[in-house]
């Protein structure tokens, strides 16, 4: 399989959040600072290359009839190790993402790659399909962090960047980089409205280059025909 | 192709009029001055600022927009101007200059534009860039300050609305709400020139009575049945004539696109609206409901239009009741 | 035979797949356990820590009346309570430091779902957060909000979230009044070291502990 093809599909022509629209609730719900999106971008990539692998190694051998059951049990069991990895390690991350980090076991992200692809396909294949989508993913959270903290709080990289002690930090006091003053900042961005409105506008942005690239390719096709 | 334009071919009846949507903008516009003039009698310069900073950046965005997307232009239906202005009038006059510019940007790009621009957005542009810029900016959105000609303390200044929704009547004279000579919104203060722009806009058929009477009307039963002062017949005249509730429901409920067609249909949006604004104005935690109140009913308007539709010709009547007994009769006998 | 087989296969399967996920778990959470609890046993210190200085805190075993969750005694006077008090998203766990002459000595909010950027600020690192709750050191009897007549300015676009952490210290003043009435001593001598823990520095860290410390003042 087509390793650039596949990163490209995993970022753009088939992102899981803006195009093929699965794993929503959270994205809206948590993506107001960098230090949340790329925590849980981070915990969604890793989570899903290890079911990816794990569902593609044992492919051969699950009964047809309980696949899902399977599937749902191997994808809780890492979601549960990485909460408690984050609750030990990174507790600040932890706190942030509160009940976000054990619904990932629900997120359609997850067990969709499951059963369309890596229960399917080698263990190889699945497990680099795990990596691009799961960079898809935090490709569009850090994203809508960018845009929602910047215009809804007037900073960049909140909780990560500019700790009181260190230029980079992990346990979340991080202030951000102060860009313009908080008073001009439109506060309505980091409530759940923001969340669906740059939703919204990203998934609007992306149909217009993939329309795009589409009628581009349209085009050429019908000058070679010609 | 050009061509072809010049050739329409339609239905009858073939009438042609010199109204266009320009000329309808005009007129609002006309109706809107005596509101705004009263704004500058009683707050000086700042409105003059924070409209011009609204209307201008309403247009630039408008214009701005349609370049972009490579689409026709349509800054010169004044629709936009319409828009700025409506949303200046629902803002404070000590709003700082830059904060016109953000609710522009949401109310043009966000509400209007990105849902295919003039008669396809689904909310009122105008009170969705209010919306949004109360929900950011909460403190400088309430931020009033009191006419010129009245003798408060301008430090500890409250509007009529936040005495009424503390459940006591204000002491502002109802015939200082009626002039205008009192705190509030930039184009809400002047009752007398809301209802003198009102009458222009029913003059020249602009608009139907139904929407407003009927908002209104609400209003007025609705305190003056449930009235929280004494007495009572106070209480539902400052209801009526303090905060939004003229500018919304002359200006905005009557919008085109975001207010139902049918006649049925404009009564039950206006007494939705009423009803939300007193609900929202006795146990909401703003003072003002006007606003929130039109754009919940702005979205059930495809609603009301889908279920008020006038019969067509020839059809047979709805009845429902009876079309259920006769079903339920059906269904005996296939028993039987 | 086959066909039984057949018929147990896919729930043998899952069973296999489950118990090794479960082995797994197990291991993992073996691993972290103790650094988990040590971790959430920090912060409810540190929380108390920044409220109400002391040595240590013991248990007054109070019972949970909903609002109330638990009254630690500190050593050297006055109490530190945990609160929970539902706010306009969710509930809001505080805790209240309360000196022995029943006033507020200071506020943390250790878990809240508030929105963020508005009912959130109350809990925030952040300028207006500390403004806020600095408001109700020294506050004693009913805490209320200034709409209410009280002298707790709010957060503003956050009356909800304010008025709940201002009944949620009222209720801890109030719970300790009754633990001390019923007690009948929070001795004289306790109040001399607790009113000077009244004054909270900004940076009470860790390092504040040893102030009231002192030698077994009850001897």
């Amino acid at each position: 399989m087509n390793r650039k093809q596949q990163i490209f599909e995993g970022v753009f022509t088939n992102n899981p959040v803006l195009v093929q629209q699965i794993g929503l609730c959270a994205t809206m719900a948590i993506s107001t600072t960098l230090f949340n999106g790329i925590g849980m971008g981070l915990s969604v990539l890793i989570i899903l290359t290890c079911c990816n692998v794990v569902v593609s190694l044992i492919r051969k051998i699950i009964p047809e009839q309980v696949r899902l059951a399977i599937f749902v049990v191997v994808i809780a069991g890492f979601v549960t190790i990485v909460d408690l990895l984050l609750q030990a390690f990174i507790p600040a991350l932890s706190n942030a993402l509160g009940v976000f980090i054990p619904l990932i076991v629900v997120n359609c992200i997850i067990i969709g790659r499951a059963e369309a692809f890596s229960s399917k396909n080698s263990v190889k294949d699945s497990f680099f399909d795990g990596v691009f989508q799961g960079l898809g993913y935090t490709v569009v959270l850090i994203c809508m962090c960018l845009f929602r903290e910047l215009l809804g709080s007037g900073t960049i990289g909140g909780g990560l960047l500019n700790g009181a002690t260190s230029f980079f930090t992990l346990d979340g006091t991080g202030a951000g980089i102060r860009i313009f003053p908080q008073e001009y900042a439109a506060g309505i961005l980091v409530l759940p409205f923001g969340g669906f409105l740059t939703l919204g506008l990203l998934m609007a942005l992306m149909q217009h280059m993939l329309s795009k690239r589409e009628a581009r390719r349209a085009a050429k096709e019908k000058e070679d025909d010609e | 192709m050009n061509e072809q334009r010049n050739l329409i071919v339609s239905s009858s009846p073939h009438i042609r009029t010199p109204r266009d949507t320009k000329v309808i903008m005009l007129d609002v516009l006309i109706a809107l001055a005596p509101a705004f003039l009263a704004s500058i009698i009683f707050f000086g310069w700042r409105p003059i600022m924070v409209t011009a900073v609204s209307v201008a950046s309403c247009v630039l965005f408008e214009f701005g927009y349609r370049k972009l997307m490579k689409k026709p232009d349509t800054y010169g239906d004044l629709s936009a101007v319409v828009t700025g202005v409506l949303m200046a009038f629902c803002l404070p006059p000590t709003v700082p200059w830059w904060l016109p510019i953000i609710g522009a940007l949401f109310a043009i790009v966000v509400v209007k534009q990105l849902f295919g621009g003039i008669g396809k957005n689904f909310l009122n542009p105008a009170l969705a860039g209010r919306a949004f810029l109360l929900a950011s900016y909460a403190v400088l959105m309430t931020n009033w300050m009191p006419a010129s000609f009245q003798n408060v303390d301008a430090a500890t200044y409250a509007t009529p609305l936040a005495s009424l929704s503390g459940g006591a009547l204000s002491s502002v004279s109802l015939g200082a709400m009626l002039i205008g000579n009192v705190g509030g919104s930039i184009g809400e203060i002047s009752a007398v020139a809301l209802l003198l722009g009102g009458a222009w806009l029913v003059y020249r058929k602009v608009i139907s009575l139904r929407i407003p009477l009927s908002f209104i009307g609400t209003v007025a039963v609705i305190t003056l049945i449930f009235s929280r002062g004494n007495p009572h017949f106070m209480w539902m005249l400052q209801n009526v004539f303090s905060g939004g509730l003229l500018l919304g429901a002359i200006f905005m409920a009557t919008d085109y696109c975001t207010s139902p067609v049918t006649p049925k249909g404009q009564i039950i949006f206006g007494v939705g609206c009423g009803l939300l604004t007193v609900l929202i104005r006795y146990f909401g935690s703003y003072p003002e409901g006007v606003s929130y109140a039109i754009l919940i009913m702005n979205l059930t308007v495809w609603m009301i239009d889908k279920n008020t539709a006038p019969r067509r010709f020839g059809t047979e009547p709805k009845r429902p009741i009876r079309d259920l007994f006769a079903r339920l009769g059906k269904k005996k006998e296939a028993a039987e | 035979m086959n066909k039984t087989l057949q018929m147990f296969k896919p729930g043998l399967m899952l069973l296999m797949v489950a118990a090794a996920a479960a082995f797994i778990l197990g291991l993992v959470n073996l691993a972290t356990a103790g650094r988990i609890a040590a971790i959430a046993e920090e912060t409810m210190r540190g929380a108390m820590q920044s409220v109400l200085p002391a040595a240590a805190y013991t248990d007054t075993g109070a019972e949970d009346d909903g609002e109330v969750e638990a009254i630690y005694a500190a050593e050297g006077g006055g109490w530190v309570v945990r609160v929970t008090e539902s706010g306009s998203q969710g509930l809001i766990t505080m805790m209240v430091g309360v000196s022995s002459d029943y006033a507020c000595t200071g506020i943390s909010i250790t878990e809240s779902s508030e929105t963020a950027g508005l009912g959130a600020v109350a809990g925030q690192q952040s300028e207006k957060g500390e403004a806020f709750r600095a408001q109700f050191v020294g506050q004693s009897g009913t805490v209320a909000v200034t709409k209410e007549g009280g002298e707790i300015d709010a957060i503003s676009g956050a009356t909800i979230t304010s008025k709940a952490v201002c009944k949620g210290v009222t209720a801890a003043i109030a719970a300790c009044q009754a633990l001390g009435g019923a007690q009948s001593a929070p001795v004289v001598e306790a109040v001399g070291p607790s009113s000077e823990a009244v004054v909270v520095p900004a940076d009470a860290g860790p390092g504040y502990v040893t102030l009231p410390s002192g030698e077994p003042s009850m001897g």
